[in-house]
């Protein structure tokens, strides 16, 4: 992935701005997508620490995925996750809510807490509806629209409840979501039967609708579109006011456009965290220079 | 011109794919006709029996046994052909034991093929697979004989009492050969056919949709619940009619373990009910096929055969259509 000849580079609004702005590429070469007039990252008040990644390491069988990782997450900020494949970012989230468990011969040694409790110690269930996880691929179930959003509610409630008492959350997680527009006049419209933006939309409204402390999303663009990839993105910048977000991404300009922290990964290691503009712009280590600027991954 | 279209490589390979079109066409359409011919010989061959009994054919007689005695006999002697029949005890019978042995096995390898797919450990499934596959193949003929040398004594010493022999002895008398042993091996035939359809189907069901719940905070269990059993309903829909499909036409097994009595048994008896002889449809035409050789009695075998003809397609029928509302939401047979 190279950056000879850069796109420009869109700016999403970040807290207190009003308005986009596009950033016309300089044509530098490496990392020229990295423009002088990005936004420091939001101001630290707002940024409230909710996970803690603490020496974590997780092996699958004797091969080791993630090599004593710590970094923190924190609520109001972005956080991505890069680095070629096979680093073991996509690893590292899923640990956050303990997807890896899922896997049999996945061995997982440190800490990792969230609001000051060892996540070992929760129930798995009850850490995933605090840590809800979105997907590469858009994975709507065959339901409707509403039955999707509703199917996390009714699972939390000790009694099924009725339909009219869930319309208000599942309209509130579809607007959280920003898709409420376009499904408002029909709820009971199959979800398999929306665009793929509009799918995997639903899916984080879905991920929302639990009202987590933490949303991961696993490069939730990377099989749609510009056009839905610039939606999502839009809704991810906006929803890092209310909840922890990390994002793992092939993609380093979408990286670079959306997050405020990044995490650069190679070959399990944190190789670099830092701002995304410190990252990006004025990168610490070789390797992380390297891979910005497109030499390899 | 002839020899260039021959030595053509595309034209070559194009009269090859009109050729094994017409070839596979023709055999399909040689099947329906087939099938046609063989729905429409059944039925006429029924017709007379179902001419000369009118409704009643439906209903209840005295004593089907007789029926048929009397049947076969009228073309022996110098008279009008008998076609006197009712044929409701076969109908119940019938309808009784496939109904109860599908429920039965429905449940049972729901849960099992959930296990099997989801939460039994790898060594577990590597043995229970091979299992379930080679039980749903064996003859019913073998199971017919561990029912009349296992469970028919074992129902006939055990389970029946003297006082319960009492209470119906002036209209049916209970030896073990029963309902219940019927309604017990059935299942045992049919649910492994049923787990392995069942499990195939599980299988399918996409891991995106199974993580999409897990991650969003549902246990296990339910999430193969909602999500899993869910997306497969088309496959349970298939195992459920290929398995009636092969209850409803067991003969031999169930000849051999339901008594062979032409009653139909009654659920007013309570309990005594599953403990009562029964004789459902193709083991009344097993029973009956010596008889062919007379007229009237052939014709009304072709009635009892036209019913279960019937039922199959009705049966094919139910199934599509249970499966038309699934379609709606995107989950595909």
């Amino acid at each position: 992935m190279g950056f000879l000849s850069p796109p420009p580079v869109r700016k999403l609004p970040l807290a207190g701005e009003d308005t986009a702005r596009v950033v016309e590429p300089n044509g530098n070469g490496a990392s020229s997508f990295v423009s002088s007039g990005r936004r420091a990252v939001a101001s630290t008040s707002l940024a409230v620490d909710r996970m803690q990644v603490e020496e974590l390491s997780i092996a699958y069988g004797s091969k080791l995925a993630v090599d004593s990782v710590s970094l923190p997450i924190r609520q109001g900020e972005v956080l991505a996750l890069i680095g070629p494949s096979g680093c073991g970012k996509t690893t590292l989230l899923r640990s956050l809510n303990r997807l890896t468990e899922l896997t049999k011969t996945a061995s997982l040694k440190g800490r990792i807490t969230l609001d000051g409790d060892d996540t070992a110690t929760f129930e798995p269930t009850s850490l995933r509806r605090r840590v809800t996880m979105v997907f590469q691929q858009p994975n709507p179930f065959p339901m409707s629209v509403f039955d999707n959003v509703a199917f996390v509610l009714r699972e939390q409630a000790s009694r099924r409840p009725r339909k009219r008492e869930l319309k208000g959350a599942v309209e509130d997680a579809l607007r959280r979501a920003g898709l409420w527009d376009e499904v408002k006049h029909d709820l009971a419209h199959p979800a398999l039967r929306l665009s793929g933006g509009q799918q995997q939309r639903l899916c984080i409204a879905r991920a929302l609708a639990a009202n987590p402390e933490v949303l991961l999303l696993d490069e939730p663009c990377s099989a749609l579109d510009p056009q839905s990839t610039q939606v999502i993105e839009d809704l991810i910048v906006q929803l890092r006011e209310e909840v922890a977000v990390v994002i793992v991404t092939h993609n380093l300009q979408q990286a670079y456009r959306i997050a405020d922290y990044v995490a650069f990964m190679y070959l399990g290691e944190l190789v670099e965290y830092g701002p995304a503009e410190q990252v990006f712009g004025a990168p610490k280590q070789e390797r992380t220079r390297e891979y910005v600027s497109g030499a390899f991954g | 011109m002839a020899t260039q279209v021959h030595d053509d490589p595309g034209a070559r390979a194009l009269r090859a794919d009109r050729r094994a079109e017409l070839m596979l066409g023709a055999l399909v359409l040689g099947v329906l006709g087939f099938v046609l011919l063989l729905i429409v010989f059944v039925f006429r061959e029924a017709w007379p029996s179902f001419a000369n009994n009118g409704l009643l054919w439906f209903a209840n007689g005295d004593d089907f046994d007789r029926e048929i005695e009397e049947i076969f006999m009228s073309a022996n002697l110098l008279q009008e052909p008998v076609y006197d029949f009712r044929a409701w005890p076969i109908l119940w019978s019938t309808i009784v034991i496939t109904t109860l042995s599908v429920v039965i096995s429905f449940i049972a390898a729901l849960f099992v093929s959930v296990f099997v797919v989801e939460f039994a450990p790898e060594w577990m499934r590597r043995i229970l697979e091979p299992v379930i596959r080679l039980l749903a193949s064996v003859p019913s003929v073998i199971l017919g004989l561990l029912g009349v040398l296992i469970l028919v004594p074992f129902i006939g010493e055990q389970l029946i009492t003297d006082d319960q022999r009492r209470e119906v002895s002036y209209v049916v008398s209970l030896s073990g050969y029963s309902l219940l042993a019927g309604v017990l091996i059935l299942s045992l035939m049919i649910a492994p056919l049923m787990i392995a359809v069942f499990v195939d189907g599980l299988r399918s069901v996409p891991r995106g949709w199974l993580e999409g719940a897990l991650g969003l905070g549902v246990n296990r269990w339910r999430t193969f619940w909602k999500i899993g059993v869910r997306t497969a309903r088309p496959a349970l829909v298939a195992g459920t009619v290929l398995a009636t499909a092969r209850a409803i036409g067991e003969s031999i097994m169930l000849a051999m373990v339901c008594g062979g009595v032409g009653f139909a048994p009654n659920p007013a008896d309570g309990l005594i009910f599953f403990l009562e002889p029964a004789k459902p449809i193709p083991a009344a035409i097993l029973q009956a096929s010596e008889e062919l050789t007379s007229p009237p009695m052939r014709d009304t075998i072709f009635a009892m055969a036209s019913i279960l003809l019937f039922s199959s397609l009705v049966l094919s029928l139910a199934g599509w259509a249970v499966k038309q509302p699934m379609k709606k939401y995107g989950v595909r047979s």
